[in-house]
């Protein structure tokens, strides 16, 4: 009875139409209705269907914000679960011994897509308030060959649809399209190749009939890119490289003898926003590679650290912006680029909004890529004095030096075979998405309060190995690290409001009209006061919370989703700065919480 | 830095293949799982290996390396005795993120003569499950015998490893087709 509510979408008719097949005992699916097709137009367009979630930061321009506001400051306090469901996908493989949940679910018409760590897709049927698995789709990843190159977890964040299709990744390195009513594999392409190093953690970003991938393995040696794959013919439209071939521009700011630019990292396994109005992609680019030991890779290492501008029909970049050149402290600038209007003295400016793992958040001119405001959010930066005014960059940063050296006692270096670093390597902010709410300018950060301690090794390139760590050094955790969740006005460019969290946020931020929704790796789900950020609801799940809450309406009904399940970096590689953690167990469920 | 040279491996792993015979018995429970032909005494070893999550640090090849960890030593160049893994497995290796694997290390059995609060922040983390003594004993013997004083990994080695359809040898399969990096994999023979 129950499994023909996998097959119920948005009209009544398409419901009666539904049971009637049923009746006849046909067990051909149904064609997704007119409805149901996610074209470009939708895309562009979601404020038109609020109740739908359907590109994996909400917008384009990755604001995380919904207009829905039947759950609001006034009754939050009386948000409970209205139901759960378990998934699957902790199982281990290579060097991890469990996977986790960073996912966010996508929401179409009361149905929800979701992803486990090894990128199984489950179809969930949430009406009547209940959650009912439609289809599960086992890409069957090959867990050793991916796992034992997954710098930072067995991670899968998410899908995106497209037509009658749901486009996602798989750790190993493939794109797969499937039919949303079967859940079969329509078909499937590689674009990474472990046996480089090259894994894929991120959600595939639809622009115009194009699947844009992301590709992570910045400490496995690997020169990164951005690969757009048409979703018609299934070939690949382009691929750009982050990091400029010989003779390309950008390529002089790799100035050693060793090659190092060929293995010189440039990840971007964070989700990109998109412009429509200059048709510009805008990407987060991650560290260079080997991560400490700058000195192996002299210059300023472009387009590493950088938020980089593609245009999107051809792959062709317009600018770049990099944060931290020749970085030596592994603070990848791989977060998403918020896109917002504000009023400025001479008209409206428009910008992208990057909290960089360095520790300071900018605002970027998306128009031509200048730098027009940047600020510290996290409490303590002991690698720079602060960012120049005019150009943003390190006040520290020399270009006629070939490796930076900042604040020299505290950076990493061959003469510094051992330092402390604030922020930590994690970054101030790692991939958790902010979220941004337009009607207060508010910009929400979900931030990792940290120092750690990070050792150098120097590199030599027959250290170089296909599928071995390239990091030249590596962390320890000899401090306590906390969280807090950061607002920042956008108008000013200023730190209107902080609340301190004991645990780092390794979740993200869901915005709303007078609310945001946010979590913590000890369990808590919590809503805050979109202003003041007070607490005014929290419940605790039970397991750790290391993804994104997000927000959809069944027949109506306003639900926040939360997938749960702590693995990634952090429960392997930083633990130590969070003892209490070690007790948090693995999970994979998904909770979903309704007044 | 090649120190494998002056481990060869043909003597090591004779005098194990005799120890590991006095307690195979006792070890069968863990030969089940294991996917190797049965005639290597050091399978149990080797499940040990997986189940206790030494692959988690130091890689299914053993030889570790830096990263997000920090850096888990080589095993392949490890100069330690039978006796010595044994003890560092039990009692992990305080001050650094080797863990221990012993029940009631530093609590009921005191570990470098140290119990928890001798121990301090020297205290090195516990492993994610405890191995009996007989555990312990087959992972050293399955370290000493296939992985200490190896050279560069093989494909032979990590087919062997794992035993299943996954890619994750196909790298070595193409790395020793590749004539530029043939010194590399004939180390150990030197
Ligand atoms: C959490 C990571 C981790 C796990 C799991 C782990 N190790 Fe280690 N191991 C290390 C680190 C780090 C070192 C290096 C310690 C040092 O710096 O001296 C090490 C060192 C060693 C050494 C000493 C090598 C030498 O030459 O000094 C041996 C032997 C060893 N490990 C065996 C094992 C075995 C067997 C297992 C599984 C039962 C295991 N380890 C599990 C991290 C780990």
């Amino acid at each position: 009875m129950e499994r023909f509510s996998g097959h119920t979408t948005i009209s009544t008719r398409a419901r009666l139409l539904a049971v009637a097949v049923a009746a006849a005992g046909m067990t051909a699916t149904l064609p997704a209705s007119a409805a149901d097709a996610v074209n470009q137009e939708r895309l562009l367009n979601v404020e038109k269907e609020p109740g739908n979630w359907l590109h994996h930061h909400q917008n384009y321009s990755a604001h995380r914000f919904s207009t829905l506001k039947e759950i609001n400051r006034d009754n939050v306090k009386n948000l409970k679960v209205a139901w759960t469901l378990h998934l699957g996908g902790i199982e281990g493989g290579g060097i991890w011994s469990h996977g986790g949940l960073e996912g966010t679910p996508i929401a179409e018409n009361g149905f929800l897509y979701v992803t486990d760590g090894w990128g199984s897709v489950y179809k969930i049927d949430a009406h009547g308030g209940r959650g009912v698995l439609v289809w599960k789709m086992d890409p069957k990843t090959d867990r050793d060959w991916a796992g034992a190159v997954a710098c930072c977890g067995v991670d899968n964040r998410g899908v995106a649809l497209w037509g009658d299709l749901v486009i996602s990744h798989t750790l190993d390195g493939r794109l797969l399209a499937i039919n949303k009513e079967t859940g079969q594999v329509a078909w499937q392409r590689t674009v990474a190749d472990p046996d480089k190093g090259e894994t894929i953690t991120g959600a595939p970003l639809i622009v115009k009939n194009m699947a844009i991938t992301g590709v992570a393995g910045a400490e496995y040696g690997i020169r990164g890119w951005l690969a757009a794959t048409d979703l018609t013919t299934q070939k690949e439209v382009w691929r750009t490289y982050t990091i400029p071939g010989k003779g390309e521009p950008g390529s002089e700011t790799w100035k050693d003898s060793n090659n190092a630019a060929a293995s010189g990292g440039g990840s971007t396994w964070v989700t990109g926003t998109y412009d429509p109005a200059t048709d510009t992609i805008i990407w987060g680019i991650g560290n260079p590679g080997p991560d400490w030991d700058s000195a192996y890779r002299p210059g300023d290492n472009l387009y590493t650290d950088s938020s980089l501008a593609l245009d999107a029909t051809t792959g062709k970049i317009k600018w770049y912006y990099q944060h931290t050149p020749n970085d030596p402290y592994d603070y990848d600038s791989v977060a998403e680029n918020v896109l917002v209007d504000v009023p400025g003295p001479s008209g409206p400016q428009k910008l992208a909004l990057e909290a960089d793992r360095n520790g300071f958040a900018y605002a970027i001119d998306r128009t031509t890529g200048k730098f027009v405001w940047g600020l510290p959010f996290v409490k303590k930066v002991t690698w720079t004095k602060g960012l120049d005014p005019e150009t943003g960059k390190p006040i520290e940063y020399d270009p006629n030096k070939a490796v930076q050296t900042y604040i020299a006692s505290v950076t990493p270096s061959r003469t510094n075979m051992e330092t402390d670093i604030c922020p930590g390597n994690m970054g101030g902010k790692n991939w958790p998405p902010t979220a941004y709410n337009p009607d207060l300018k508010l910009w929400y950060i979900p931030v990792i309060e940290s120092c750690n301690r990070i050792k150098v090794e120097v590199m030599t390139p027959d250290k170089l190995k296909p599928r071995e760590f390239w990091t030249g050094g590596g962390p320890s955790q000899p401090f306590r690290i906390t969280g807090s969740v950061t607002a920042i006005d956008v108008t000013t460019g200023k730190i209107a409001q902080k609340m301190e969290t004991p645990f780092p946020n390794l979740g993200g931020m869901l915005a709303t009209p007078d609310l945001v929704f946010t979590g913590q790796p000890s369990g808590e789900v919590m809503a805050l006061d979109a202003k003041s950020l007070q607490k005014l609801w929290e419940f605790n799940t039970g397991g750790g919370v290391n993804a994104p809450p997000m927000t959809f309406t069944v027949d109506g009904k306003q639900y926040v989703a939360i997938l749960v399940g702590l693995g990634g970096a952090w429960d392997k590689w930083f633990i130590d700065s969070t003892p209490e953690l070690k007790k948090i167990q693995p999970g994979s469920m998904l909770y979903v919480f309704a007044l | 830095m090649m120190n494998f040279n002056s481990f060869p491996a043909a003597p090591g792993m004779l005098l194990v293949s005799v120890v590991a015979l006095n307690f195979s018995i006792g070890t069968t429970a863990y030969g089940q799982s294991a996917q190797a032909p049965a005639s290597d005494p050091t399978n149990a070893g080797k499940a040990v290996f997986s189940k206790a999550n030494c692959v988690g640090c130091h890689k299914w090849h053993g030889n570790g390396g830096g990263g997000y960890g920090g850096d888990a030593l080589s095993l392949r160049k490890t100069e330690l005795t039978r006796d010595q893994i044994i003890e560092i497995v039990g009692c992990g290796r305080p001050g650094t993120g080797m863990p221990f694997f012993m029940r009631g290390a530093y609590d009921e059995v005191k570990c470098h003569g140290m119990n928890r609060q001798d121990a301090g922040a020297q205290m090195p983390p516990e492993g994610g499950t405890f191995l009996r003594p007989k555990d312990i004993e087959a992972v050293a013997d399955y370290v000493i015998a296939h992985i200490k004083g190896a050279g560069e990994p093989t494909y032979a080695e990590c087919v062997t490893f794992f035993s299943s359809t996954s890619r994750v040898c196909d790298v070595y399969k193409t790395q020793a087709q590749k004539p530029d990096d043939a010194p590399a994999s004939t180390g150990k023979g030197q």
